[in-house]
């Protein structure tokens, strides 16, 4: 199926080797990803429609995953953001998702359900071939 | 060691003093003499000069005056709680004096060439009294049994006998060692042992030992330095509980990394364009995340592992760097910008590489804390690390947070004293045990910028 503007998701990962394993899972699921190492950096390429999910985690040097989600909603544009954090408190979870986290994922996580998610955020649930 | 005890007479007690008492205390030269007599020996077994030479007892005797006074204080040593020799050391003496004669000058060289000198003196050299306690400390059945040559105190140090002569031959006032002593029975006892020797125009017969048993004091400190391990072993378990949570985050993330790079992995060879390289850049990917993952277990292992501390040189940019990763993700999550300021050359020290990053973890968390806490705007940490005179290094911290209150500045090392919500007061404490024993000393002050700063100072190898 062709999409005239395929999806690209955006992906928050201060840790180098994770930032890279998430591209590459990305890369051969056939996703698009721009990867970044802070929350900062994001931002300051982001606009509303450039990116279709966004995968972060929570623990980040500067800005927080939290303090960015709270950001974006202040910016509007209904961008589902899926935390994947090797925090194991309650409160981190409770806290993403009354923030209105699409999903919160704790490291390590399974490959299936992570993109499982992204599919879902991407309004491509249905396809049941990942 | 002498096993002559067993079959000799033991102590009886005995009332009055009958005359062979009253004639040997007359003879004057000894402390305790009558006493002794008195209260434990006949006649039979305790001869009055029973060591002696013939021709030496008759200048004891004429050198001992003032019976009456004597016999007061003869009376109170013998019943002092110090175990006490009396020795009469003059074949010693003369020998030395023959040598000094002969020119010799290096003693203990001499000695070492000549050890049966040495041997001659343990069986010519001779206690000539002791008290009741030394009795006691050899486990002697009469006093008598302690009456002989001196060879039998230097049993279990055989080689402080020669030290006792060096000291003798050099003029020295006294001489005192820790050592070991054999009794009678044959149990090992720690004790200090001094010699008071006699200088001329003292009596050149009377040189003075004094044996102190320290077994059960020595016994109580090494229990005490047991206790004081198992705390520090404690404090840095608790520690290394309040790092958990940090520690838990900076290991899962090489665990992540290497499951979601399998599980890429599987992806592509399921693939029917898989290319190969690719899946060896990941392959490779996962081999780096698992060694990184590793590296972290061990040094979490090497921070809980009961260890005897050990003395090894030392880097202490080295240490301190190390001690700085295990909190990295505390500066990152909590904002704080860490400042070095580390001298290019540092010479070695000597220490304990985990005891000391444990100091550095406390300082460095107590920072973190304290500028986290106040919720500073500035969060700056500055850590310098310097030689300095005298032989030593130093290390300080200084944070951006609200400092030390002055009343807390005398108390703040010591064990269970906290400012902390829910603080043990222990960290300080640890941190200041670690470093005294590294011969070192720790210090907190308020910079005149403002925030805390800890300084430690440490001796450098070799100095």
């Amino acid at each position: 199926m062709h999409l005239p503007n395929p999806p690209v998701i955006a992906v928050i990962e201060d840790d180098a080797a994770m930032r890279e394993a998430l591209s590459e899972l990305l890369e051969v699921t056939s996703l698009s990803c721009r990867a970044f190492d802070r929350a900062e950096a994001f931002l300051a390429e982001f606009a509303p429609g450039k990116f279709d999910c966004l995968i972060t985690d929570l623990h980040l040097p500067g800005m927080s995953g939290l303090e960015l989600q709270k950001k974006l909603n202040a910016l509007g544009g209904g961008l589902p953001v899926i935390i994947v954090t090797s925090a194991l408190d309650a409160m981190s979870e409770t806290r993403s998702m009354e923030e209105g986290a699409f999903a919160y994922l704790t490291k390590p996580f399974n490959d299936k359900v992570l993109i499982g998610h992204v599919r879902a955020a991407l309004g491509q649930g249905e396809d049941p071939s990942s | 060691m002498s096993g002559r005890h067993s079959d000799r007479a033991k102590i009886r007690p005995r009332d009055g003093m009958d005359g062979e008492a009253r004639r040997v205390a007359a003879g004057g030269d000894a402390m305790g003499r009558r006493e002794m007599n008195d209260k434990t020996n006949t006649r039979a077994d305790y001869p009055s000069h029973p060591t002696l030479g013939a021709e030496k007892s008759g200048d004891v005797v004429r050198e001992a005056g003032g019976v009456s006074s004597d016999d007061k204080y003869r009376k109170l040593i013998f019943f002092m709680p110090t175990a006490l020799w009396q020795v009469d050391s003059r074949a010693a003496g003369a020998a030395f004096a023959q040598l000094r004669a002969e020119g010799v000058k290096d003693i203990g060289a001499y000695l070492d060439a000549h050890q049966e000198l040495v041997e001659l003196a343990c069986d010519t050299v001779l206690v000539t009294e002791v008290n009741r306690e030394a009795v006691s400390l050899f486990r002697g059945g009469s006093l008598s049994d302690l009456i002989k040559p001196v060879r039998y105190l230097f049993a279990a140090t055989p080689e402080m006998a020669k030290r006792v002569m060096i000291s003798h031959f050099e003029g020295r006032r006294s001489y005192v060692e820790e050592a070991k002593i054999l009794t009678f029975d044959g149990e090992l006892r720690d004790v200090i042992f001094s010699v008071t020797y006699p200088t001329p125009p003292e009596q050149q017969e009377i040189t003075f030992i004094t044996i102190t048993d320290v077994t059960d004091r020595l016994r109580t400190e090494a229990q005490l330095r047991q206790l004081q391990a198992d705390y520090a072993h404690a404090a840095r378990i608790s520690t290394l509980g309040e790092l958990a949570t940090s520690i838990a985050h900076e290991v899962k993330q090489p665990l992540a990394a290497i499951v979601t790079n399998g599980e890429t992995t599987l992806r592509w060879l399921e693939r029917e364009d898989f290319n190969i390289a690719k899946v060896k850049h990941l392959a490779g990917r996962i081999v780096e995340s698992a060694y990184h993952a590793s590296d972290i277990v061990q040094r979490i292992r090497l921070m809980a592992v009961r260890a005897e501390p050990e003395r090894a040189e030392l880097d202490l940019k080295a240490v301190a760097a190390e001690a700085v990763s295990f909190v990295r993700h505390d500066f990152e999550s909590k904002q704080i910008a860490l400042s070095l300021d580390i001298a290019r050359a540092l010479p070695a020290i000597m220490g304990d590489r985990i005891q000391l990053q444990q100091v550095i973890v406390n300082l460095l968390m107590n920072s973190v804390q304290a500028i986290d806490h106040a919720d500073a705007a500035e969060r700056t940490i500055h850590i310098a690390i310097h030689p300095e005179a005298d032989g030593f290094a130093s290390f300080s911290i200084c944070d951006s947070g609200p400092g030390i209150a002055e009343e807390d500045l005398e108390r703040l090392f010591e064990s269970f004293f906290t400012t902390k919500e829910g603080g043990m007061g222990i960290g300080l404490a640890i941190c200041r045990s670690i470093v005294a024993a590294h011969g070192g000393t720790i210090s907190a002050s308020n910079h005149p910028a403002g925030g805390a700063e800890f300084r430690f100072v440490l001796p450098i190898a070799g100095a």
